[in-house]
């Protein structure tokens, strides 16, 4: 049965669950809206990370660069898509 | 077929590695996506007219719950991919099907929330805020509808063909997708529910 529940995988778990618990601090506690998004980016970025790297075996095998690179290249599109509408739909003509 | 036996099973063929490489191009694709609806999104959340804004609406224990779930099930689809690398097929049948519970708890609890977002008056054609806002979680939720009969189609074939090079690579890339879903939905939880409600 041990060997059916990897520490690396229930870490990884109770690693996440840590993760959601630090995110809903900013509903429960009275942050302002910079420190609350401040938390979200990092816990969401690293909950992100954590699925990767520990879940999806991102890592494993000699395919790893062209999976890096291609995760890295959605990543960039997705981070100026999301940025770049912001910038110019919202922060750029308030 | 030449298969590598010192890699797991589902990295065994070059057409399984490819497969493999290949659906991870998929996602990449996916989550530029999500990026355009999280987009909209983000454009649109004040933009709500007569109808309720995202802290009018939005429910703290029903979205902890979701979380929850779905975290879950990604764990246990981890784990039945750990079962599946020891070649223990009735721990990963196990397994997969205790993810696909834990799905459809998620889904249930989604379609719960739509009816009543619809039920108070914050229905997709109420105004932009819940028109993009309904728009992000119906795709996230229809990708979850999705993913859950693709895995009730690999139970079937993990039965009626066993742990073969093809059933294992097909897992191991339902896994992939599973667990995407998962961190889309991380994204959804932080910069929409807790965000809005902040």
């Amino acid at each position: 049965m041990k060997e059916l529940l990897p520490l690396k995988q229930v870490m990884g778990f109770a690693f996440s669950m840590i993760l959601t618990f630090i995110a809903v601090t900013v509903y429960f506690s009275n942050m302002s809206f910079a420190t609350g998004m401040t938390v979200l980016l990092v816990t969401a970025f690293l909950q992100a990370g954590l699925q990767l790297v520990v879940f999806m075996h991102a890592s494993e095998t000699e395919d790893k660069g062209a999976i890096y690179t291609n995760i890295y290249y959605a990543l960039a599109i997705a981070l100026v898509t999301v940025f770049g509408t912001l910038l110019c739909m919202i922060w750029g003509y308030i | 077929m030449k298969i590598n036996h010192s890699l797991p099973l589902e990295y065994s063929t070059h057409q399984n590695q490819m497969n493999i490489l290949g659906f991870w191009v998929f996602l990449g694709a996916e989550i530029m996506l999500f990026a355009t609806l999280f987009s909209g999104y983000f454009t649109l959340v004040n933009r709500t007219g007569n109808g309720p804004t995202g802290a009018d609406i939005f429910e703290i224990t029903p979205i902890l719950l979701e979380t929850m779930l779905l975290l879950t099930s990604s764990f246990t689809i981890g784990l039945a991919i750990h079962a599946m690398r020891l070649g223990n097929k009735k721990a990963m049948n196990v397994y997969f099907v205790l993810t696909l519970l834990l799905g459809l708890g998620f889904l249930s609890l989604e379609v719960y929330e739509f009816i009543h977002y619809v039920h108070i008056g914050a229905g997709l054609q109420t105004s932009a805020f819940t028109a993009a806002l309904l728009t992000l979680l119906g795709t996230h939720g229809a990708h979850v509808t999705f993913g859950i009969f693709w895995g009730l189609f690999i139970i079937g074939q993990l039965k009626s063909r066993g742990l073969t090079p093809e059933v294992a690579n097909k897992s191991f890339i339902f896994s992939l997708y599973w667990h995407f879903l998962d961190v889309v939905w991380i994204f959804i939880f932080s910069f929409v529910y807790l965000k809005g409600m902040m």
